[in-house]
């Protein structure tokens, strides 16, 4: 704690690039890719706050130079969370990352002998190269800013899931990443559905200390190929010291439907990009997303639906619950191109204020460039009823009791449409828990 | 109840002149004029804009981003558009140097 | 030409024959000097004989102009500020006789049944005799009332000290660059002051002022409106309003004290190579209400975001906005909403149309400050995109700080129902005319605000603006 100045010395630089390279041995198309992403990281600066983008979100008191490069585990803590979301639940293949390197990987006999890949991305890199060559960095653009720059450059693990043409995999897969104190996480998930397939995956963060500093500068990459059908589950439950910073995209073809619920709880501050790309006829999207603050937590993050094709439907929702002095920021856009007649989209945003001082910005946007179209949005901010309170008292509630249900309920509309029972079951336990006494 | 931190030596603002700081997580403005000092978050309560980036006259700051201006001394807002305060915290001058301690 | 004298001229009232001879001598020094510098703006205050505050005013914000940047969102401004008039005399540029004013612009007035003698005023000719005859009585009856009504310029010099009291403090010149340009260089427009509990029922119209600088690019209006008091202006017409510049910034401040009332209705319609680039904000004090009824047709690109800041409990800010964007027309419009102080309210309807390649963008703001507490707002923006050519945005902004409030937010984006269109046309309308039955009925909530000349004038402007859009 005290006083520094406002500079920027990193250790990601030249030498500790040269040095990863050397040591990972990767082929020849993933080392420029990283060389010239690195490059970009250099061009670039820190982003601003006179950048649209970061008007809302101040990053100034983050310092690249506190945090390390991840470096090879020496040893495994012992006692590693199992994550929230695989209780009582009949996982198909398992992954753990432990500040960004692979811990386990495992997957069963049967998935396997369908031909479906799961595993770290070293491991995949190696046993399937022209799968990841062909998907890698093609949904998030490793120079988009300094971040997915830093992210392209200096990544080391990743989780990679391939589902083969027409498998359908009933188990779900999970992933956990999990940070220590002052720990790093670049990690890259790639997930890639061949024509027709069918997957659930669970992919979850978090932190063994709840407060200590992290960083977390990560990348999400879905294709979900013609006919195909994800169900993707995103929980962030990273410790509230850790710096999380993410592009994450879902690239949607021809008749192909993605699913994909986002817990957004952790974090000291968040600065997420998530975007779905409908890009083949019919394609058809369902994004929901839970988001509850605390403390003065910073949620930032920015969805983007886009009809790219014709006939494709979008429909998105986002649930916020925020209080003490926390801050939530969420900018939305449907844009429709000019050649995307027949579409259907839609957005909603509700926001619940549990105390004073804090803030929720709300920003839905729609460009639209085709008129046979039907695309609407809304938001709403609000708190809990006092009446609903009085009323939940008279029978028998106490007025924590009242106030705990009452969020549950306002999150109930997305829980419904999570298909995951576990899930619902982990957000709804994880939400109920930090609802406390107010006045 | 947050600690005093020490932020610069009493010459390292010029008179007048401001400074920008990042004390416990937080970044404020700490201003010397008239030989007092002061010290403002640097937020501006219209807009989020750069308190610290912007034209100080006499005893107020301007916001570069919409020109509102508020009372070194106190924080409070004295034009549009602003409408309200920014947080002022408490300043200490000890052994030739600046103390601040911030008030949430 | 500037100096030519005009046969309208001579026939005008004794007053106003001395203005003009005043106006012709310093036209000379005034001539075809283009840009905006120190100079320039020198020249304007000595012309206007102003107090050093309002010169050092002036002077400041055009610094303030000249370190600003371009703002980075909105429409595409493509401006040489160097190389446009920032002042014209109303008899050089607008001075033109009737015969100047192109074929097309008489045409619409005429399709539009406008009387004579606004086409005249609305053409930039020089105020005929007739105008004064009938609204000279109107100006007695206001004066009596103790209103004064009159325009900018003339308040700078006769009413002093309450003009200084509140001009600019709504809107600083550092808002933002057009406001800093307009703050350098403004002339004309109007200045309304409406005494305690004086109620005026019928609209107030900008050529009610007789002695007005007509049709300014820099328009500065300032409208107080004491406790208790209530008054509606009427800013511009349907009609297409022609000028020879290609840049407007005007700016109008609104305060509305405790208990008063206020509504400020503009159609805009200015010509297609305008940017028409406004700040418009107004503030209400306890149980104001204050009422934007904002029309955008015409301009090239209009940037305009009429605000309410409800300073004070019981204030309440209602803006209703309807945009049309035609062919190589961008309509960046909408509304401001902040609530400053507990219980006020406030509501956002609009309405956007394009058509022929037209942009339409909504961009407003709701903001809820800390401590606001039982504050309601609901925004609502509904859009019509007639054809595939034609794009429409919306860009709403949210902020809340209170968690006592209740805010909602709806917009949608869609083309005219095939359902509404087979109906009306299988009663024997053409698709033309479905489609702008159609229209007019989704612009209906705002056109049923307007005094009824105007409604009639916005329903015919609309029929013509949807002549040839369909097939």
């Amino acid at each position: 704690m005290g006083v520094t100045a406002v500079t920027d010395t990193a250790k990601f630089n030249a030498s500790a690039l040269d040095e990863l390279i050397a040591k990972r041995q990767e082929p020849a198309w993933l080392v420029d890719l990283r060389r010239a992403a690195f490059e970009t990281f250099c061009e670039k600066a820190m982003p601003s706050r006179k950048e649209e983008e970061w008007m809302r979100t101040d990053i100034r008191t983050f310092h690249l130079d506190k945090f390390d490069l991840p470096a090879e585990l020496t040893e495994i803590p012992a006692d590693l969370p199992s994550g929230l979301l695989t209780e009582g639940v009949d996982l198909g293949g398992r992954l753990v990352s432990y500040n960004s390197r692979t811990v386990s990987s495992e997957l069963s006999e049967e998935l396997k002998a369908q031909g479906v890949i799961f595993g770290s991305f070293s491991e995949v890199l190696a046993s399937h190269p022209e799968i990841v060559r062909k998907h890698f960095a093609h949904a998030v653009d490793p120079h988009f800013d300094k971040f997915s720059a830093m992210h392209a450059a200096f990544f080391t693990t990743g989780q990679v899931l391939y589902v083969p043409r027409g498998v359908v995999v009933k188990k779900p897969l999970h992933a956990l990443s999990l940070l220590g104190a002052g720990g790093v996480d670049l990690g890259h998930t790639l997930v890639i559905l061949d024509e027709g397939a069918e997957a659930t995956m669970l992919n979850e963060t978090a932190s063994i200390d709840e407060s200590a500093p992290g960083l977390h500068c990560g990348a999400i990459e879905l294709f979900v190929h013609p006919r195909a059908r994800l169900r993707y589950i995103n929980l962030q439950n990273w410790g509230h010291g850790v710096w999380h910073f993410a592009h994450q995209k879902g690239i949607v073809e021809r008749d192909a439907h993605i699913q994909w619920t986002i817990g957004a709880l952790g974090s000291k501050l968040s600065k997420v990009n998530q975007h779905v790309a409908l890009a083949g006829v019919g394609a058809e999207s369902e994004v929901n997303g839970v988001m509850f603050t605390e403390g003065r937590q910073h949620l930032s993050y920015h969805t983007l639906q886009h009809h790219e094709a014709p006939n494709c439907r979008s429909n998105f929702l986002y649930k916020t619950a925020l209080q003490d002095r926390s801050r939530t920021v969420w900018r939305g856009m449907i844009k429709v191109d000019k050649d995307a007649q027949k579409t259907d989209g839609y957005q909603r945003n509700d926001n619940l204020l549990l105390t004073e001082h804090c803030r929720a910005d709300s920003i839905p946007g729609l460009e639209i460039e085709a008129d046979d179209v039907r695309c609407t949005h809304g938001a709403t901010i609000g708190r809990v009823d006092e009446e609903q309170i009085f009323y939940a008292q008279c029978r028998g509630f106490t007025r924590k009791e009242a106030i705990r249900a009452i969020v549950i309920g306002f999150f109930q509309q997305v829980f419904d449409r999570i298909p995951v029972e576990s899930v619902r079951e982990a957000l709804g336990k994880a939400i109920a828990v930090r609802v406390r006494d107010y006045e | 109840m947050a600690e005093f931190v020490r932020v610069a030596s009493v010459d390292a603002i010029a008179d007048p002149g401001k400074s920008v700081f990042e004390v416990d997580d937080q970044v404020v403005v700490v201003f010397h004029v008239d030989g007092q000092f002061s010290c403002l978050d640097d937020v501006c309560t219209h807009d989020d804009g750069p308190l610290g980036e912007g034209r100080l006259e006499g005893c107020t700051i301007a916001c570069p981003r919409h020109g509102a201006k508020f009372d070194i001394r106190t924080g409070a807002a004295l034009t549009m558009p602003a409408t309200r305060a920014t947080v002022c915290h408490e300043v200490k001058v000890e052994d030739g140097a600046v103390w601040v301690r911030l008030r949430s | 030409m500037a100096t030519d004298i005009t046969t309208d001229a001579l026939e005008s009232p004794v007053g106003e024959i001395n203005k003009y001879d005043f106006r012709t001598e310093t036209t000379g020094i005034f001539k075809a000097r283009k840009g905006v510098d120190a100079e320039v703006v020198n020249q304007i205050s000595d012309i206007k004989n102003e107090p050093d505050w309002m010169r050092k005013f002036r002077l400041d914000s055009l610094e303030i102009f000249n370190s600003k940047p371009m703002p980075k969102w909105g429409g595409d401004i493509a401006i040489d500020f160097q190389d446009i008039f920032y002042y014209l005399k109303p008899t050089d540029g607008q001075g033109h006789t009737w015969d100047d004013v192109p074929a097309e612009i008489k045409d619409t007035f005429e399709r539009l049944g406008i009387p004579e003698a606004e086409r005249k005023y609305l053409s930039g000719v020089k105020a005929q005799f007739e105008s004064e005859v009938v609204y000279g009585s109107l100006q007695e009856d206001l004066a009596k009332k103790g209103v004064l009504f009159t325009d900018t310029d003339t308040a700078v010099r006769e009413h002093p000290e309450l003009l200084r009291e509140y001009f600019g403090k709504v809107i600083a010149p550092d808002d933002n660059k057009f406001a800093a340009l307009n703050s350098a260089v403004w002339s004309g427009g109007s200045f309304i002051y409406i005494p305690k509990g004086v109620k005026i029922d019928f609209p107030l119209q900008a050529y009610f002022r007789i002695n007005a600088e007509s049709m300014g690019q820099f328009e500065r209006t300032l409208i107080i409106v004491d406790e208790g008091a209530q008054v509606h202006y009427v800013e511009g017409c349907t009609a297409p309003m022609y000028t020879t510049e290609s840049l407007h910034s005007a700016v109008v401040e609104v305060i509305c004290k405790k208990g008063s009332r206020c509504r400020y209705s503009t159609i805009q319609n200015w010509a297609n190579n305008i940017y028409n680039l406004v700040t418009k904000r107004a503030l209400a004090y306890r149980d104001a209400t204050m009422e934007w009824v904002d029309g955008n047709l015409g301009s090239h690109l209009t940037m305009k975001y009429p605000a309410v800041y409800m300073m004070e409990p019981g204030a309440r800010g209602e803006i209703l906005s309807i945009a049309f964007s035609g062919k190589g027309q961008h309509q960046d419009t909408g509304a401001k909403l902040v609530h400053c102080a507990p219980n006020t309210t406030g509501q956002i309807v609009s309405k956007s149309i394009s058509k022929d390649g037209g942009r339409g963008s909504y961009r407003g703001l709701v903001k809820v400050e800390e401590g606001a507490t039982g504050s309601k707002s609901s925004v609502v923006c509904d859009a019509l995109i007639l054809d595939p050519q034609s794009r429409s945005d919306t860009y709403p902004y949210i902020e809340i700080a209170e968690p006592d409030v209740s805010i909602g937010h709806e917009a949608s984006v869609s083309r005219i129902g095939e359902e509404q269109l087979f109906y009306l046309m299988s009663r024997g309308l053409s698709e033309s005319e479905a489609s702008t039955m159609i229209v007019n009925g989704f612009i209906e909530p705002l056109v049923k605000e307007l005094p009824m000349e105007y409604a009639v004038e916005l329903n015919r402007l609309i029929e013509l603006q949807m002549e040839g859009s369909v097939g």
